[in-house]
């Protein structure tokens, strides 16, 4: 309760600045918006994450963003715009996943190399995974979509937005940072898992080889990068043969710039500490821990990276040695000591309630309730390096938004409605319609195959009875 | 013995068949009074096709006669260009199993499989057509395939072969006449062995190839000084695919992976074109916006045999099932380019599929386009063959009805120029439907375990050369996996539960007059098993 009573009195102060800046935003966003197809969400309790709740509030969206926040009486529509009114109801902004391998087709892990650093996780995107849509209904609009942890260095990663029903190439979020997948421990040494009869278990078997693997490729990198350099200065480049075009090589070397976030699978703090000490020596930055169970151990060590911080489970742990010192308060423990956290899920499953992963964080270890929203919205939006468009409701960002029936922390809450961009991607009422429409279009469906297959038989027959040629008998 | 004896007699009867065919010089030909359908040209009623030389000398209506030409008078019937089938992998070695993250150590692999193809593999060097395998395909009128393998990843370079004889190399017609590529993974733990492995490694090796023809220019123009770049024949073999003189061919089916087979096109600017092409039905604008061609394979899905099995199919499955064979008049309707082809499917099912597509709206005037002129264009092999003009390679198809009719018989089949006589009475239109496979339905399988007997009831499904189908008995029950039939040859594995753990047991055998033999490898050790009809 006391949770509640602190985030309303912040909500006072920031009333007013709140309607000021709607105001300018309206007018800015005015012009440059092309589809001006206006909604008011009317009277919900408005979770904005990063400017309090406010009950009664409303949101109206333009197109595909945000455009005014406040509450009911401050916010006006133009007369065209569709109002949906949200009396009692919730709403915040779509949850973030920051650890999923949905929507992969074929397997997640290109398991062949201890670096496979070159294969893309884009390039295995399918529409077609249910759970996609599933996690809509959980509210969740956004995940990361990572490479397996099979090797030390997995494949580049994807941040997408569920847009069920559309095609692949709208998904991935456009001006995402280009990411990649490390993984240390268990999975990478192949501690977990055999290939098959007739093949050789590969390097590296140990943790010090999979920290190996890590600078022998920067290593690489740095040459590669140099005989480029060589090769870019010199004059006469038309009777040079030029070096060979490596895609392995530059995405290593695309880490050391700068322009790629690492993602690392990570369990113990004597790993961490390791990789973090690794990226020292070759100058680059982890941008996430992955999982990283025991992460409260060495807060201090992952603040001071200054990476973008952590991303774990709430409350998943023992099912591996290296899982056994896991605890619940990990989220609040790395959160008190200046980490970023977010919530997240590795899993089809649990990413279809991210909102009761983040409720726990109050409960193991007292954070409050608005930092605990946070761990599964704009902390997750930030590590992503989306902060700047999703992750909160505020004038300007995308209207990634998520209508509950009640609390979004209570389990008896569930989502009525998810939108992302401004457009329905998940209504429970249309759902329940759609069941109805496809169990038509199935009977429809079906008929149509059987009265083929009667025309085909009697087509058939008409040949074997009416024919004295020999056909023979076609049953 | 009986089966021996019958053997030796197949022989003889394949060496008889052979031999005048090889023998038997082109001849001069005067096919008259029947209803002409040149392809490409309005149909002539009581035309006449003049054949000289192995070629097409002269059709219309009306044609004098040449003195010396054994005159065919086809009065009533049909004449069609022959046939040709622009995707198949008849003839080449199937593709070896994949082992995949997560097979039980000890599953070994079984039969020594054909090494993986490559860029520089030549189907014209490695396709084995045998008597019957040819017979089978001429005597429903197809006189013309491409042949290309579809396993590994760079398939190599696929041939066009005018089926005329049974000497492979003097078939060809054109050779290569695509690179091919699939999206197969490798056996776990060798590189590429995922769906985004397989993408990234198609990538990188079309930049290698790239930067190897850069480098051998610069290398032979002024080799002083310079190293010598390492001899690569599989990167040479690519250097005609990204100057756009050899067109691609991506095997893909699936809506996202006819997408990928574009970005890729894209990516390295190749000439491609779409081979599969299942999921087109629903996306036919956009393939028409691309400008790709289409090698559309009749291997249309089939429903499981009963009806409860198919009312408990997700929508998404019988979705794909029913609209699939809306694909060609989708396509016809918005004037893409595309041929039907066997594709995957048993080469006995190309009619049966061309067929299937006419019932679900493609006209007959089309489904003959998309298997004649159409892929002649495609392929670049227009000016040879595809349709009755002068000039074209005469194959020739004579039926005593419209083609594609199911009770319509070949009566005469031309192919160079030379009549080949059929071996019986023979039909565009098999009798034999395709679901009177000799795998399809129930079976009863005994396995000769140590310790007895042990029963196992199996309802197999033939798809192309793909099987399917469920198992039960008393060491459980479940979905047969990995199986396939191919020339009697059919392998497949189920897992047993009745152990502590569960584990694999992979099945391959060979099914003859209605009995399957074979050994079973098991945890326990190999065995041998039985399989006959259930009664």
């Amino acid at each position: 309760m006391s949770q509640l009573r602190i985030s309303n009195c912040g909500f006072i102060v920031r009333r007013t600045s709140v309607a000021i800046v709607t105001l300018i935003s309206t007018f800015q966003l005015y012009a440059q918006t092309a589809a001006n197809r206006e909604i008011l969400i009317r009277n919900a309790t408005v979770m904005t994450i990063t400017n309090g709740t406010i009950p009664g509030g409303s949101v109206l969206i333009r197109g595909s963003k945000i455009v005014a926040v406040g509450p009911d009486d401050q916010v006006r529509a133009g007369a065209g715009a569709e109002v949906i009114d949200a009396t009692g109801r919730y709403l915040m902004p779509g949850i973030i996943d920051t650890h999923s391998h949905t929507a992969v087709e074929g397997s997640v892990n290109e398991i062949s190399l201890p670096n496979t650093g070159m294969v893309r996780v884009h390039d295995a995107l399918t529409n077609e995974d249910i759970s996609a849509y599933r996690q809509l209904a959980g509210g969740t609009t956004t995940a990361n979509i990572l490479h397996g942890s099979a090797n030390a260095i997995g494949g580049q990663n994807a941040v997408v937005k569920w847009k069920w029903g559309r095609p692949i190439s709208e998904w991935p979020i456009a001006d995402a940072p280009p990411g990649i997948k490390f993984a240390l421990g268990e999975n990478p040494k192949s501690a977990n898992f055999s290939p098959p009869a007739g093949v050789a278990k590969q390097y590296p078997a140990t943790r010090m080889g999979v920290a190996e693997v890590v600078r022998d490729s920067f290593t690489k990198a740095r040459a590669y990068m140099a005989e480029w350099d060589t090769w870019n200065a010199s004059r006469n480049k038309a009777n040079l043969i030029p070096p060979r075009r490596d895609l392995l090589m530059e995405e290593m070397a695309e880490i050391l710039r700068g322009n790629v976030q690492v993602h690392a699978h990570c369990y113990r703090s004597d790993e961490i500490v390791m990789l973090i000490n690794l990226a020292d020596e070759f100058g680059f930055k982890i941008a996430t821990f992955q999982h990283v169970l025991e992460g409260y151990k060495v807060a201090k060590e992952i603040a001071a990276h200054g990476g973008l911080g952590a991303g774990t489970f709430i409350d998943w742990w023992g099912f591996k040695a290296e899982s056994y010192d896991g605890i619940p308060h990990n989220v609040a423990l790395m959160t008190r000591n200046g980490v970023l956290v977010s919530v997240n899920s590795d899993s089809d499953e649990l990413a279809r309630h991210l909102n009761l992963d983040a409720a726990k964080a109050m409960k193991y270890g007292g954070l409050s309730e608005e930092e605990a929203l946070k761990t599964a919205t704009i902390n997750a939006a930030r590590q992503l390096g989306v902060g700047h468009r999703i992750g909160s409701i505020e004038p300007g960002k995308d209207a990634d938004l998520v209508l509950w029936s009640g609390h979004p922390f209570s389990t008896y809450s569930r989502v009525e409605t998810t939108m992302i961009e401004g457009e329905v991607y998940f209504d429970r009422n249309r759902d329940l319609q759609q069941r109805e429409d496809r169990k038509r279009e199935k009977e429809a469906l079906l008929t149509q195959e059987r009265e083929a297959e009667e025309r085909e038989k009697a087509r058939a027959k008409s040949t074997a009875g009416g024919s004295k040629r020999g056909m023979g008998n076609e049953r | 013995m009986l089966s021996r004896c019958r053997q030796l007699l197949l022989i003889i009867a394949a060496f008889l068949l052979a031999v005048p065919l090889v023998a038997q010089p082109p001849g001069v030909y005067a096919i008259t009074g029947g209803t002409v359908h040149p392809v490409g040209g309005a149909d002539i009623e009581g035309g006449t096709v003049i054949v000289r030389g192995g070629l097409i000398e002269a059709v219309g209506r009306n044609i004098p006669l040449p003195p010396d030409a054994v005159e065919v008078d086809v009065s009533g019937m049909h004449v069609y260009p022959g046939l040709f089938d622009a995707q198949t992998a008849s003839g080449l070695p199937e593709p070896a199993r994949r082992a995949s993250f997560g097979d039980e150590a000890g599953t070994a692999p079984r039969a020594t499989p054909a090494p993986e193809p490559t860029a520089t593999f030549r189907a014209a060097e490695t396709t084995k057509l045998t008597g019957e395998m040819l017979d089978s395909r001429r005597k429903t009128g197809v006189t013309t395939i491409l042949v290309a393998s579809n396993a590994g990843i760079f398939n190599g370079q696929s041939a066009i072969l005018n089926l005329y004889g049974d000497d492979i190399p003097a078939m060809v017609l054109k050779s290569p006449a695509t690179q091919q590529i699939s999206f197969n993974p490798r056996s776990s733990w060798t590189y590429p062995d995922s769906l985004m492995g397989v993408i990234a490694h198609i990538r990188q090796t079309m930049l290698d190839a790239a930067q190897y023809d850069a480098a051998s220019r610069i290398y032979s123009r002024d080799p002083a000084g310079k190293r010598r770049p390492t001899p690569d024949v599989n990167l040479e073999a690519l250097a005609p695919v990204l100057r756009g003189e050899l067109p691609v061919v991506f095997i893909a089916d699936s809506e996202t992976m006819i997408r990928r087979s574009r970005t890729l096109a894209e990516e390295s600017k190749l000439r491609w074109i779409l081979s599969g092409g299942r999921n087109t039905y629903r996306m036919a604008d956009e393939i028409r916006s691309w400008g790709v061609p289409v090698l559309l394979s009749v291997n249309f899905p089939k429903p499981p045999a009963n009806a409860d099995e198919r009312t408990e199919e997700p929508l998404r499955v019988i979705r794909e099932r029913v609209l699939s064979v809306t694909a060609p008049a989708e396509l016809a309707r918005r004037n893409v380019p595309f041929a039907l082809v066997s594709g995957k499917a048993a080469p006995a099912d190309f009619i049966s599929g061309i067929r299937k597509a006419i019932d679900a709206g493609l006209s007959e005037t089309a489904a003959l386009r998309a298997v004649t002129l159409t892929p002649a264009e495609i392929l670049g092999v227009d000016r040879q063959i595809g349709s009755i003009a002068r000039g074209k390679i005469a194959n020739l198809v004579v039926t005593d009805g419209p083609i594609f009719d199911r009770d319509s018989k070949i009566k005469h089949l031309y192919i160079d120029g030379r009549e080949i006589r059929l071996p019986a009475e023979t039909t565009a239109s098999p009798a034999t439907p395709a679901s009177a496979s000799p795998i399809d339905g129930a079976w009863n399988l005994t396995v000769r375990a140590p310790d007895g007997d042990v029963s196992i009831q199996a309802t197999l499904r033939l798809q192309g050369t793909e099987l399917t189908g469920t198992y039960s008995g008393s060491a459980g029950s479940g979905d047969i996996r990995s199986g396939s039939f191919n020339e009697n040859r059919l392998e497949f594995d189920i897992t047993i539960q009745t152990q502590a753990e569960p584990s694999d047991w992979s099945f391959s055998g060979t099914v003859e007059n209605a009995t399957i033999r074979g050994t079973v490898r098991t945890n326990l050790g190999q065995f041998e098993f039985t399989g006959s009809r259930t009664p």
